[in-house]
């Protein structure tokens, strides 16, 4: 799945980021780079990634996601990770994947809901 | 040993990592395992076959069904010719990296699936042998 099939998409001024099912290491990287522009661009408050189509979890994606979730909180964010699969869960803590410091949701509403109660 | 259903993928670019994760999904599957071992046997193919593309930038990974006795199931051998790892026991420990990485690799694959034995020696390259089996 190539880097062009990332899109960040802003609701009111939340960005919403669904990534894809099977992305390479390099476009992991490239949708950190284009959730960091948006979020100064838009003046964001939260980001949402949407991992719902997301079939594997491995370390390097994991330690990805928890870099960006500190860096949009750098910039006065907070990041939700939302949608996880049942199987995906079940294979990130056994792998020994915590996700320190990341908030999620079952699924992106409940993580709409969260970031507007947020201050 | 069933090779009827043997798969061969070679790493050479990052890329590469993807598609051992495609192929394995589909053996995985073709095998008659669920889809929680599903997931547990990509995760695992891909932290070891991203051990390959960044520790020895290239090598292989080969998929066999396989059968031992009643048991039935898949062994994935991840092979490369680099530097190798000089303490195979401490590259087991949770935590422990020679690159920038959370060190979670090996012994997290090895949660995963159901065996693991690591060949390797300092100058000699890394064989990885991983096998999960049908309940």
């Amino acid at each position: 799945m190539g880097a062009d099939s990332i899109a960040v998409n802003r609701i009111r001024n939340i960005l919403l980021v669904t990534v894809p099912p099977d992305p390479e290491d390099e476009t992991i990287t490239v949708l950190q780079e284009k959730v960091l522009k948006a979020m100064s661009r838009h003046d964001a408050k939260g980001v949402i990634l949407d991992i719902s189509v997301v079939e594997t979890l491995d370390s390097f994606f994991a330690r990805t996601i928890s870099e960006t979730s500190q860096m949009v909180e750098l910039m006065g964010g907070r990041t939700i990770v939302s949608g996880m699969q049942a199987n995906v869960a079940i294979t990130a803590t056994q792998l020994g994947l915590t996700l320190d410091n990341i908030r999620t949701a079952l699924d992106v509403d409940i993580a709409l809901n969260l970031l507007e109660n947020m201050d | 040993m069933l090779n009827d259903a043997a798969v061969e993928i070679i790493i050479r670019v990052e890329g590469d990592i993807v598609l051992v994760r495609k192929k394995i999904r589909e053996a995985a599957g073709f095998a008659g395992f669920g889809g929680t071992d599903i997931t547990r046997i990509v995760t695992a193919a891909s932290e070891l076959a991203r051990n390959i593309f960044k520790y020895a930038g290239k090598g292989t990974v080969r998929c066999t069904r396989v059968e031992n006795g009643s048991r039935q199931g898949l062994t994935i051998v991840f092979k490369d010719q680099g530097p190798g790892i000089s303490d195979v026991t401490r590259a087991m420990q949770a935590g422990y990296t020679t690159s920038n990485g959370l060190g979670m690799g090996l012994p997290g694959s090895r949660r995963l699936m159901d065996e693991m034995h690591i060949e390797s020696a300092p100058g000699e390259g890394t064989t990885v042998v991983v096998s999960k089996w049908l309940k």
